[in-house]
């Protein structure tokens, strides 16, 4: 069974479907909840803004196929606003509800009281917390590209299992059950984003 | 901690690389860069010009490093719509630069940020000392001079809504001197936006000396001799011996 990469007309597929053929995996486009159903894994892109990622979602009628893709315990990766859409709620541009499936709220990063610049964009080091999963044989404090103004704030701490700082801490590797999310681009972080989008593809249901 | 970043910078015509010495195509090089992984971003510019320009080809190129070279990739070259926009994103590009088609119609940054985001935004400038002081802005390649100073420019851009400006010094470019140092400064210094310095390195020292003496966020080079990975991670390890953060 293949890999599911979600087109929801947002984000840019190439790398990340680049990235699993380099890796020698089964990689897809899926648009629709027909498409999603034999996959084996999904992934959930996603650049811009929080209200036009669901709302690109809803009116391809993907959210409850999402929803049911993960409770049949198959894994999910969210790829930066992909991963702020796995949250309840966003903050940016109004309040929007978001797929709820890992519980917490997204907000703008707090960079002006910093003096640093929005949005945070570059390579940037990478604390984990516990061991294994997605981040499997990548070394603690390895730089991954990152490019957001928003972040996640779950609402269990215990999901959390990579932070960065960019004038405070921020959260941006979380998993809970079969539900990954990385807030950096791994298909643009090169030897360790490679490392864990292969690791990925051999997480067991 | 946010790392400072080393980007190459690839010219094409008719999507055969380029190295542009004061911005004429100087000689030709096959391409092979995947292997480049100490690179931190790259940015692929197309020069092709003519009445007919067929851009297949760059777009085959720009489709091609995003398959294969797992980095930021940056893509321009004549844009001057959202349909341009369109099509160099969906050939993979994370980002897009616009250079003469915003110096025409400056509402062009705007619509593309509004639609795509400012962190889709590159505002490339390009820029001659001039005589009695002080530096113009060039439009089309080089060849002609607008009203416009570097600064002035680059304020305005931001402003409607550019992400990132890339500052290339005219006169430095090919001559592996060293960057413009008061040109790259002085942009640095007037936006907060991370701006991207090109034209001029010749050797490592030259990029030490950019992050020492300005707030630039990366160095570009087109340097093709600077396009191998070992001396891209050779840059890497002399920023870091002079305390420059870089990612290694």
């Amino acid at each position: 069974m293949a890999i599911g990469v979600i087109d929801y007309g947002l984000g840019n597929l190439t790398s990340v479907v680049g990235a699993f053929e380099k890796l020698e995996h089964q990689v897809r486009l899926v648009a629709n909840s027909d498409a999603m159903r034999d996959c084996s894994r999904l992934v959930l892109p996603g650049v811009g803004a929080f209200g036009k990622g669901m709302a690109n979602l809803a009116e391809r009628g993907l959210i409850e196929p999402i929803r049911a893709f993960v409770k049949s315990g198959r894994p999910l990766l969210g790829i930066c606003l992909g991963m702020q859409l796995l949250a309840s709620r966003s903050f940016e541009f109004g309040e929007h509800a978001g797929l709820g499936l890992i519980p917490g709220d997204v907000r703008k990063l707090d960079a002006a009281s910093h003096g640093l610049r929005i949005p945070h964009v570059g390579w940037n080091t990478v604390s984990l917390r516990g061991q294994g999963g997605l981040m499997a044989g990548v070394s603690d404090k390895s730089y991954f590209y990152h490019v957001h103004s928003y972040a996640m704030h779950p609402a269990d701490p215990g999901v959390i299992r990579g932070t960065c700082v960019y004038g405070e801490e921020f959260v941006t590797v979380v998993c809970r059950d079969n539900v990954w999310g990385t807030q950096f681009h791994p298909e643009k972080s090169q030897l360790p984003g490679l490392k864990i989008l292969g690791n990925f593809a051999e997480l067991d249901d | 901690m946010l790392s400072k970043r080393l980007i190459t910078v690839l010219t094409f015509n008719q999507g055969v690389l380029f190295r542009t010495k004061l911005f004429h195509p100087d000689y030709r090089y096959t391409l092979n860069f995947v292997d480049a992984w100490s690179v931190d971003e790259i940015v692929v510019l197309d020069i092709t010009r003519g009445a007919q320009v067929d851009r297949k080809a760059f777009f085959d190129v720009v489709e091609r490093f995003a398959r294969r070279c797992f980095v930021p990739l940056a893509a321009g070259g004549g844009i001057r719509s959202l349909d341009d926009v369109k099509r160099f994103l969906d050939s993979g590009a994370d980002k897009i630069v616009v250079n003469s088609g915003a110096l025409e119609r400056p509402a062009l940054i705007t619509e593309i940020a509004e639609n795509y985001g400012s962190q889709c935004v590159i505002l490339s400038i390009d820029a001659k000392k001039e005589m009695g002081g002080g530096y113009r802005v060039f439009k089309q390649a080089g060849a002609e001079p607008t009203e416009h100073d570097p600064v002035g420019w680059a304020r305005q851009g931001v402003e409607r809504g550019a992400g990132e400006i890339l500052i290339t010094a005219m006169d430095r470019d090919g001559w592996l001197q060293g960057y413009d140092i008061e040109l790259c400064g002085q942009v640095a210094d007037a936006v907060n936006v991370p701006v991207l310095a090109l034209g001029g390195a010749g050797s490592w020292s030259h990029m030490t000396e950019l992050f020492e003496r300005t707030k630039a966020s990366a160095a570009c080079t087109q340097n093709i001799y600077h396009f191998t990975e070992a001396s891209i991670r050779t840059a890497k390890k002399v920023l870091a011996e002079n305390a420059v953060q870089v990612r290694i």
